[in-house]
């Protein structure tokens, strides 16, 4: 009984503490209004020494060390500090940082995920009409960065974030390893590329490189599957449209597609184990005759197989490709958003253009860019053009909700090993869904 | 100790202390001033343990992003977790690794420590270090290796090709089987060391006297171990058993490096949930209550491992 004592005062001293936090976790509601979408602003970089944080990942802010001189050049008094993280670090702390006392001025957004709804970003519908943003650019490249009034529909709404460049996930393929199994030509329907997998097969080739470690096999499923569906109803469940599912017969298609080319040996039965990354340098290596990947890793792909790369938009019906901005927003505490609006509007012209490019990433209006022809170079903006003339382009299903990547992981790592079947995995993916949008 | 000292103050009180202050107020004081010289550390423990879990316990409760406005959950958070499979399965694999953060590890220490202690080597400081040497790496270290090791085109698949076992080679971090004794293998290579170093420690402690005792008997080695040895490291054992089942029950970074849970969720563990519903999802309601719900499981088995290991006296 000596430790009563203790024991007392603990619980007292624990008692106290409950009481000083005993109010809701979190800041109350903020009580100004969302920034009205009508506001007054002025184009134009203020006069005066200003200075500009910008936060992004080292993959899509890698342009920026060529586009920050450029605007410096033009506005000398305007200094921009960059700093990247990577990826997953990145997506971890962006909400932390721009709810901070010392949040960055300027940021990447990956996905809108509850930047809006918790009020973390400024609105740039304002600065969308005054600087024409809406006619600049074709609507389906905007449209992932509207956000309606709930906070959470995307597609519709407000502007949020100004795309920069773009990424497009297609059908890189080793044209080497074409000629020597005797296909003439790049696949052009589902059809070809099956076949062409079949041969590939039938010739000792790995058909397919696929690295499934971080849920890459969502890929072609998605790129089936909007293809097959058409790419305006398969967008809607994308945006989170209310009444959207994922039980579509494109998804079915493309799941079950994945499931019988693995069982086919198409693809390698440890792809569960296998990154990105590694997928990607084996097929530099010549381990794989097709490669469903992103633009980002073009440099590296081209670098490495030369004139053997070539890059198509996925087959189908329609050209369709997976594909997003590489998008920057304003923080809602940012004290300099006249210029850093500014350097939004920057991020379309033709110096951040060719940076961009440079790097991997497709700029809105590929005339500002060139490319030798039979490069990777060139097959990227062929394919960019052929996907925008069809309006193909549709976001990833990873950003759907703030939780779908981590599902698709899973439920495809499920899928390919043969542990659920086609439509469990559909049922899956769509329940997580439902808790978000339902 | 400190109960001694109270006494001696209070002696020291009644004789100078004018005989006027009420008895009860000179009791109660003198109890006090022993918790006085705890209260240093008591405050770091309430500051730094008690009040955070106070408040994870607390923000359990709601429904919260971590940014934006909570609104009051109740039990929803702990209902949750009940019914979403792979959270309960998450804690079923925590509980599954004490095999291998404890159980195996322990086994081999005992037989290394009994082993070494019965052979005087001279390498044996050298052996102790390489021994010990997992321990103070740090963890993430340690899994990053790990995975190449195991990787499909790692040391581990080139070893069983180089010996005509390429049938069984695979990613084996990818595969739904293996992926979890993988990385429950990386916990025993881990706590070996720890456990090897405390019970050969405690043998050493042994009183050379039994043993004598138990030959003159007429037992064998065999015999000595388990009938002197083991009962003597009693101590030992629950100590280490304490140490490895927490880092068990609270493993994150060897898992989150090696297969961040997957593939699927055959390597989730609650760590990792924990992580994920803070950082990714936004729950971080649920993301406390799994944590509060892992802690509770936790004290549970130690005061089990305590009644277990207990002195009979």
């Amino acid at each position: 009984m000596k430790s009563l004592p203790s024991v007392k005062s603990a619980l007292s001293a624990a008692a106290v503490l409950l009481a000083l936090g005993a109010c809701a976790p979190g800041s109350s509601s903020s009580d100004e209004p969302a920034a009205d979408a009508n506001a007054a602003v002025q184009t134009g970089v203020p006069s005066g020494p200003v200075e500009l944080n910008l936060i992004a990942t080292p993959e899509s802010g890698a342009a920026m060390k060529d586009i920050i001189p450029a605007f410096k050049a033009k506005h000398p008094n305007v200094k921009i500090n960059y700093v990247d993280t990577t990826y997953d670090d990145y997506n971890k702390s962006l909400n932390l940082a721009l709810s901070s006392d010392t949040s960055p001025d300027i940021v990447l957004l990956n996905a809108v995920g509850t930047t809006v709804k918790d009020q973390l970003i400024l609105n740039l519908q304002p600065y969308a009409k005054a600087y024409g943003w809406e006619t600049a650019y074709p609507a389906g490249q905007l449209n992932q960065w509207r956000v309606a009034k709930d906070g959470t529909t995307l597609g519709s709404g407000d502007l949020y974030a100004a795309p920069a460049s773009f990424s497009q996930v297609g059908l890189y393929y080793n044209k080497a390893k074409l000629k020597k199994l005797g296909i003439a030509a790049a696949p052009a329907s589902l059809e070809d590329l099956e076949a062409a997998l079949a041969k590939a097969k039938a010739g000792g080739e790995t058909p397919l490189q696929l690295g499934n470690k971080e849920g890459h096999a969502s890929f072609p499923i998605q790129l089936i599957g909007q293809s097959t569906d058409g790419p305006a109803a398969y967008a809607k469940w994308v945006f989170g449209e209310g009444g959207a599912t994922f039980d579509t017969a494109g998804n079915a298609k493309g799941a079950q597609s994945i499931t019988d080319w693995g069982t086919k040996g198409y693809y390698s039965k440890d792809a569960n184990g296998i990154d990105l990354q590694g997928a990607v340098d084996k097929f530099t290596k010549g381990d794989g005759v097709f490669f469903v990947d992103g633009s980002w890793d073009s440099k590296k792909i081209g670098d490495a197989l030369r004139g053997d790369a070539g890059f198509v938009a996925f087959p189908g019906p329609k050209a369709t490709a997976i594909g997003t901005s590489v998008a920057y927003g304003i923080s809602r505490k940012s004290k300099n958003a006249q210029a850093a609006a500014a350097f939004l509007d920057f991020l379309r012209g033709p110096e951040a253009a060719k940076a961009s490019f440079a790097q991997g990433f497709l700029p809105s209006d590929t005339s500002t860019v060139t490319a030798e022809p039979g490069t990777i170079s060139a097959d990227l903006i062929a394919a960019w053009n052929k996907v925008n003339a069809d309006d193909g382009l549709i976001g990833f299903n990873n950003n759907a909700t703030a939780t779908m990547n981590d599902t698709l992981v899973a439920e495809t790592q499920k899928l390919i090993a043969g542990k659920v079947d086609p439509a469990t995995f559909i049922r899956a993916v769509q329940s997580d869904w439902a808790k978000t949008h339902g | 100790m400190a109960d001694s000292l109270a006494n001696r103050v209070a002696v020291r009180d009644r004789t100078v202390v004018a005989p006027a202050t009420p008895v009860r107020a000179r009791r109660s004081r003198a109890r006090l001033v022993p918790l006085l010289y705890t209260a240093p550390a008591l405050l770091f423990y309430a500051a730094f343990v008690i009040a955070p879990w106070l408040h994870s316990l607390w923000i359990s409760f709601w429904d919260w992003n971590g940014i934006g406005v909570a609104t009051w959950a109740g039990l929803d958070n702990y209902r949750e977790i009940l019914a979403d499979p792979a959270l309960r399965l998450s804690l079923v694999h925590a509980f599954g690794l004490i095999l291998f953060y404890s159980v195996i590890p322990i086994c081999f220490g005992l037989v290394l420590a009994a082993l070494v202690a019965n052979v005087p080597w001279k390498g044996m400081p050298f052996v102790r270090t390489v021994i010990f040497l997992p321990q103070i790496l740090p963890l993430v270290a340690v899994g990053s290796v790990w995975k190449l090791f195991f990787d499909d085109d790692g040391p581990f698949n080139a070893l069983l090709r180089a010996v005509g076992l390429s049938d069984l080679t695979r990613a084996w971090l990818g595969d739904f089987t293996w992926a979890y004794p993988a990385v429950g293998v990386v916990g025993t290579w881990v706590s070996t060391g720890l456990c090897f170093l405390l019970l050969y420690s405690g043998i050493g402690k042994i009183d050379p006297a039994l043993y004598e005792a138990a030959r003159l008997d007429g037992a064998g080695a065999i015999h000595e171990f388990w009938h002197v040895t083991m009962p003597g490291l009693r101590r030992e054992m629950s100590v280490a058993a304490t140490v490895t089942v927490i880092a068990a029950l609270a493993s994150f970074d060897v898992v989150y490096v090696m297969t961040a849970g997957g593939p699927g969720e055959s390597t989730l563990v609650p760590g990792v949930a924990i992580y994920r519903l803070t950082f990714t999802a936004g729950q971080v309601g649920t993301a406390c209550a799994l944590a509060v719900v892992l802690s509770l499981l936790t004290c549970a088995v130690m005061f089990a491992l305590n009644r277990l290991t207990r002195e009979k006296t």
